[in-house]
Formats: C-alpha cells, sequence, structure tokens
C-alpha cells in the first residue's frame, strides 16, 4: 500500500554533489513547515560543504515564513560556505524577486545553472 | 446570472492559529480555482497574499491573548466590474510595527500583500485588524455554477 504524500506537508532530502550540499524541498513552506526546512540547512552546514544549494523546484507553495528561513540561512552561513536557491514558477521565484530576495541571496531557475555557477 | 454573488461567496470564521490558516488557505484555494478562470500566476499571487494576511494574524492578532481568538475571511466578487476582494479581520491588537521587523529575515508579508495585489489596505485599530485585498480583471468561471 502506497501512502500519498500530504500536499500540506514539506518534504526535505539531502545530498551531496561533491562538495556542495543539496538540500531539496517539496511541497508546502509555510510558516509551520518552514522550521522543517530551517533544520535541514542547519544539519547540512553541519558537515562543512563549500556551498549549500536550497532545491525549491519541487514547492508548490512558498510563503514569507519559508523565505525568512533562506535570507536567514544567508546570512548565518556568511563566509563559511556559499548559498543559493533553486527555484522557478509563479509560486516561488516571483514572489522571491517581487520582495527583493532574488538581490540578496543568488537565485537560479534550475539546479543544474546552479551547480554550474557555484563551480566558479 | 442573477444566482452568481450566492455561489461565489467564501465565508470562513475560524481560530487564529497556524493551522486553521493553512487550512482556510487550502479551501480558499480550491474555492478559487472552482468559480474563477486564473492564470497560474494569478491563481499563486492570489493565495499568497490571502496566506500571507493569515499568518499575520495568526502569529500576531492575539499574541498577549491568554488564548487565539478568532479570524475571519470573506471573500466578495463583483461580477460587474470583475474585482475580486478577500478581507481578512481580526478582532486582536496586531500593528503593522509590530511586523516591521530590524531582522531582515522577517516581516516580508506585508511588501508581499502589496506586490501581489491591485490594492491592499491594512486598517488597524483598538478593536482589531482588517486587512483588505483587491484584484481587478478577475473572470469567474461560469461553467462551474451548480444551480
Amino acid at each position: 500500500m502506497t501512502s500519498q504524500p500530504d500536499p500540506a506537508g514539506c518534504s526535505v532530502n539531502e545530498s551531496r554533489v561533491g562538495e556542495v550540499s543539496v538540500v531539496a524541498v517539496a511541497g508546502t513552506v509555510d510558516m509551520l513547515t518552514a522550521p522543517q526546512l530551517e533544520e535541514a540547512i542547519n544539519s547540512a552546514a553541519k558537515s562543512s560543504p563549500s556551498a549549500i544549494v536550497v532545491d525549491m523546484s519541487a514547492v508548490e507553495f512558498l510563503a514569507s515564513a519559508g523565505m525568512g528561513v533562506l535570507v536567514a540561512a544567508h546570512e548565518q552561513l556568511g563566509d563559511a560556505a556559499r548559498f543559493a536557491v533553486v527555484a522557478d514558477g509563479p509560486a516561488t521565484s516571483r514572489p522571491l524577486k517581487l520582495v527583493g530576495i532574488a538581490e540578496v541571496v543568488d537565485l537560479f531557475a534550475t539546479l543544474d545553472e546552479a551547480l554550474a555557477a557555484l563551480k566558479t | 446570472m442573477t444566482d452568481v454573488g450566492q455561489s461565489a461567496q467564501f465565508t470562513k470564521d475560524v481560530r487564529a492559529a497556524p493551522e486553521d490558516a493553512a487550512q482556510i488557505r487550502r479551501e480558499f484555494s480550491s474555492w478559487l480555482s472552482t468559480h474563477f478562470t486564473l492564470d497560474p500566476t494569478k491563481a499563486s499571487d492570489v493565495v499568497l497574499a490571502v496566506n500571507e494576511a493569515l499568518a499575520n494574524a495568526a502569529e500576531f492578532a492575539y499574541v498577549n491573548a491568554p488564548a487565539p481568538g478568532l479570524m475571519h475571511v470573506r471573500a466578495d466578487y463583483d461580477g460587474d466590474a470583475s474585482v475580486l476582494t478577500v478581507t481578512i479581520s481580526d478582532d486582536g491588537a496586531w500593528r503593522i510595527s509590530e511586523t516591521d521587523h530590524k531582522n531582515p529575515a522577517r516581516g516580508r508579508g506585508i511588501p508581499l500583500m502589496r506586490a501581489l495585489t491591485d490594492h491592499a489596505v491594512i486598517d488597524s485599530n483598538q478593536a482589531g485588524t482588517e486587512v483588505r485585498l483587491q484584484w481587478r480583471h478577475i473572470d469567474q468561471d461560469c461553467g462551474s455554477r451548480t444551480t
């Protein structure tokens, strides 16, 4: 019996691409689920990657609570690791750009573009 | 066309708490897609703006109260003007200044509401706060009426 993913929830998965930690998020990132994202980023940082990429390609809803996690993570990482976000579409990259977060955090439309940029 | 006003109505009164806010957001999103023909960008903008108003009420309206009070959501559609107005109100005590964070990681709800709507008004007084969000050029989905 397969269980349906909870549409209200958020699933987070961390993986490594060389020295880069990719935190892939899916589903809903709102005031209820944003702490999960925050925890995943903190956990990824512990392994001292050269960069952390938050891949939100599979995020269907992103609230300001989630956006705040991205900005906070970028600040907290400081010089310890580079930080980038992958987002595309009306639910994610559009609001991120509208409130100017794309000027604070590096934003890419695809994971490939983010990884390529982080190699330079 | 006379029953349009009745079918395109959304009214909810719930506890001003995060779980209720998320539930209302989902119900509102479903109502929106049932009654209106919106492109994906507009649909996303409307739901996100409403979410931010709900989130502010849930987080701030009753922060100094022993238990959360209510928040009220009402969506009204003016078919003649093709204008959708969503009103989110509470009877609590938050003010814009309370969401005006010095912390750069916080405080984007209100800028988002303004950026995602054609018109946004936040009205706060001793009795509570009312957020009115408005969008123009909203077309209803005539095919979905059941009566």
